[in-house]
């Protein structure tokens, strides 16, 4: 019996070891690499010849790892701890990553430490995208990750390959940001799992295999018109996905999510890769012109701020409602947030603040929260006519 | 004479309250029992006591809501809604202009800024911790040998300087034990908990905004102790309802009673809900997830996207 593409999708989303041994055995020979999100440019790794992996949080729960890193860590960097701790990052050939944030980078160097088999690469690239050096030093960083990936595969990363692989991921990319706009537009019912189901397996597959069975899902989603729940934006978990079971209570409450900025969302699909330019000028243009799309509080930019993304966004989607999901303890997140909470209450955009855990959320409290700003949103309703 | 009544019931962690109104929005009848956690027989002999007092059989009754964490466990409602809601509509109804409320309940405490309509603004709730909630409270009177009810009274007598480091409703009262050990008097312990406790709220109250007038809710409300200590935290005076524990269920029979009005004939209610344009909870492309209520046909409480879609 043919497995349905949407449950295949699931699957290789939540099941990276499980995706990863089936791409083994079809590539004998092949390398994977553990990729730390949020700013490593996969396309050089996959022309490279490698399966690039954006390192999911597998949402176990954080045991041996507990002590690796300190409780004011995030979720995700203690769960990376952890999954370093019992063999669980032992999927990868090598892990490598760009520059992310503090926190993120403590997980590298437990894995650095702990596993000092396993190749972990760290490249700074420049935070500071405003400053006129910046775009060089990007383009000298992206050289050295196009080396560094050279010399773990033992191939060349040709103008030819990474084209291809622009054009494969670029696509890919495409076809998701299609889906999205299909939600916010409101002609296809899509649930938030979904969708980060889609997103999550995209950051696990090669992109051909994985653009294959996104259009085979688009096809098999029946539509469905939406109902007159309270449309609300996601925002934040700018580097791992919220928990599911979350995002259930949230629509289960009464919320209609409508549009987001999530990493497992709009985020991930901000920017593709110019096919224009130069493949590498472009690799670093990617990079550079992100922010631009869908600012992040770990980069500096002085034309960029989300909160007016944010207030636009809402404008575009018709969202009555802005949830944000905090992870505890992420600091560039806690940092900005009174930005956009002064922002969205000056707009009068309705707003709830959920401080998310990477275990033991209390989902019952969490779901009085949102049922009482559906019910703040609904009771300010115009009325219908 | 109005012959319509309607019932609200507050099924909280620790105490289940039942209301019933009249048409006007007067009560007729109040019930609270304490029954520990969500209990669906404290809620029974809750709803059946203020029937009792207000002489009416369920049949009578023209629209019952339910608030509180259990809910959605309460039978025959038209409607849910959270505590927050019904607190703000309560208390507004009880206190006129009242802007900021502050309930505090077995396991939960909450602020909620209310607008001059009447409804929520702001609101921010306590985390998974249970400091400062109700049972916090009974965890301090444990620790002194004192009655639940006595407890303001002791800290009324005594100086609140001593220093009260942990809010942890586990490790506090290894504090407290230890405070006992050292001989220092009772009731400057239970002052100085009040006191630190009143900080705690101070800082949720920071969360939504601080509003005058404010009025605390909730079981706490009825500890002299805990009004004199978040009085001074805030520097306000801190007005309490004559009855302060139902207040939330009072707003959702008022809520109840809302929902009635404006389902015969449909007519624009300024501030409050307004209809949906269909007709039934089963029609196509409608979820009582969060849905008004105000529908034909019965309200699916376990209404779930995962089920529906």
């Amino acid at each position: 019996m043919t497995v349905p593409a949407m449950e295949r999708l699931v699957r290789a989303a939540r099941d990276t070891r499980g995706y990863v041994a089936a791409w083994r055995a079809a590539h004998p020979d092949g390398k994977v690499l553990g990729v730390m999100p949020m700013n490593f440019p996969r396309e050089l790794a996959h022309a490279a010849g490698l399966l690039p992996v954006i390192v999911p949080d597998d949402q176990e729960p954080v045991t041996e790892g507990r002590a690796l890193l300190p409780e004011f860590y995030c979720g995700f960097t203690r769960n990376l701890a952890d999954q370093v701790a019992t063999g669980r990052l032992d999927l990868y050939d090598a892990v490598f990553m760009a520059d992310h944030c503090i926190q993120l980078v403590g997980a590298a160097d437990v894995a650095r430490q702990l596993q000092p088999e396993t190749p972990v690469f760290f490249g700074m690239l420049a935070t500071s995208l405003s400053d006129a050096w910046a775009g060089q030093k990007v383009a000298e960083m992206m050289n050295t990750f196009r080396e560094e990936v050279e010399a773990l595969s033992g191939s060349k990363v040709t103008d030819e390959s990474l084209r291809a692989s622009i054009a494969a991921y670029n696509a890919d990319r495409r076809a998701l940001r299609q889906i999205f706009d299909e939600r916010t537009a409101g002609s296809t019912a899509w649930a938030p799992t979904e969708l980060q189901d889609l997103v999550a397996s995209a950051m696990v597959m090669d992109p051909v295999e994985h653009l294959a069975l996104l259009e085979l899902a688009r096809a098999e989603k029946v539509g469905q018109p939406r109902d007159e729940r309270v449309r609300v934006h996601l925002s934040g978990h700018m580097c791992h996905a919220p928990r599911r079971e979350l995002l259930q209570v949230i629509e289960d409450s009464g919320a209609l999510v409508v549009d987001d900025d999530l990493w497992t969302g709009r985020r991930f699909l901000s920017t593709d890769v110019d096919e224009v330019l130069e493949p590498m000028e472009a690799i670093g243009h990617w990079y550079t012109s992100r922010n631009g799309n869908l600012p992040c509080p770990t980069r500096v930019q002085h034309d960029a701020d989300w909160d007016t993304w944010l207030v636009e966004s809402t404008e575009r989607s018709g969202a009555e409602a802005v949830i944000h999901l905090m992870p505890k303890f992420c600091e560039p997140h806690m940092l900005l947030y009174p930005e956009l909470r002064k922002r969205l209450d000056a707009e009068g955009i309705a707003q709830l603040l959920i401080e998310t855990e990477h275990e033991g959320i209390p989902l019952e409290a969490f779901r009085t929260r949102v049922e009482a700003l559906v019910e703040r949103v609904l009771r300010k309703r115009p009325a219908y006519a | 004479m109005t012959t319509r009544h309607y019932l609200g019931v507050d099924l909280g962690s620790t105490t289940a309250k039942a209301v019933v109104i009249d048409g006007l929005g007067g009560i007729a009848a109040s019930s609270t029992i304490a029954m520990g956690a969500v209990s669906r027989r404290g809620m029974q002999r809750a709803i059946d006591a203020a029937l009792e007092s207000a002489g009416l059989e369920t049949a009578e009754l023209s629209g019952t809501v339910s608030t509180g964490y259990g809910r959605k466990l309460v039978p025959g409602v038209q409607r849910t809604f959270t505590e927050i809601t019904c607190h703000a509509r309560g208390t507004s109804e009880m206190v006129p202009g009242v802007r900021l409320v502050i309930d505090v309940g077995g396991q939960d405490s909450k602020a909620i800024t209310v607008g001059s309509d009447g409804l929520v603004d702001e609101f921010a709730m306590n985390d998974r911790c249970a400091s400062g909630t109700g049972r916090f409270y009974e965890v301090l009177a444990r620790a002194l040998e004192c009655e639940i009810d006595d407890l303001g009274a002791l800290a009324m007598q005594g100086n609140d300087d001593l220093e009260i480091s942990t809010m942890c409703a586990t490790f506090a009262e290894t504090e407290i034990v230890s405070l006992m050990a050292q001989d220092l008097p009772v009731a400057d312990i239970a002052s100085s908990v009040h006191r630190a406790i009143a900080a705690r709220t101070l800082a949720l109250v920071a969360q939504v905004g601080k509003r005058t007038p404010v009025v605390l809710t909730g079981g706490v409300a009825r500890n002299p102790a805990a009004v004199h200590f978040l009085s001074r935290a805030l520097r306000v005076e801190v007005g309490v309802p004559e009855q302060p524990q139902i207040t939330g269920a009072y707003g959702a029979a008022l809520l109840a009673l809302e929902a009635d009005q404006r389902g015969r004939p449909v007519q624009d209610v300024a501030g409050a809900d307004h209809l949906f344009p269909r007709t039934s909870h089963d029609e196509p492309g409608h979820s009582c997830a969060g849905c008004d209520g105000n529908l034909a046909g019965p309200v699916d409480l376990g209404a779930s996207i995962a089920v529906r879609r």
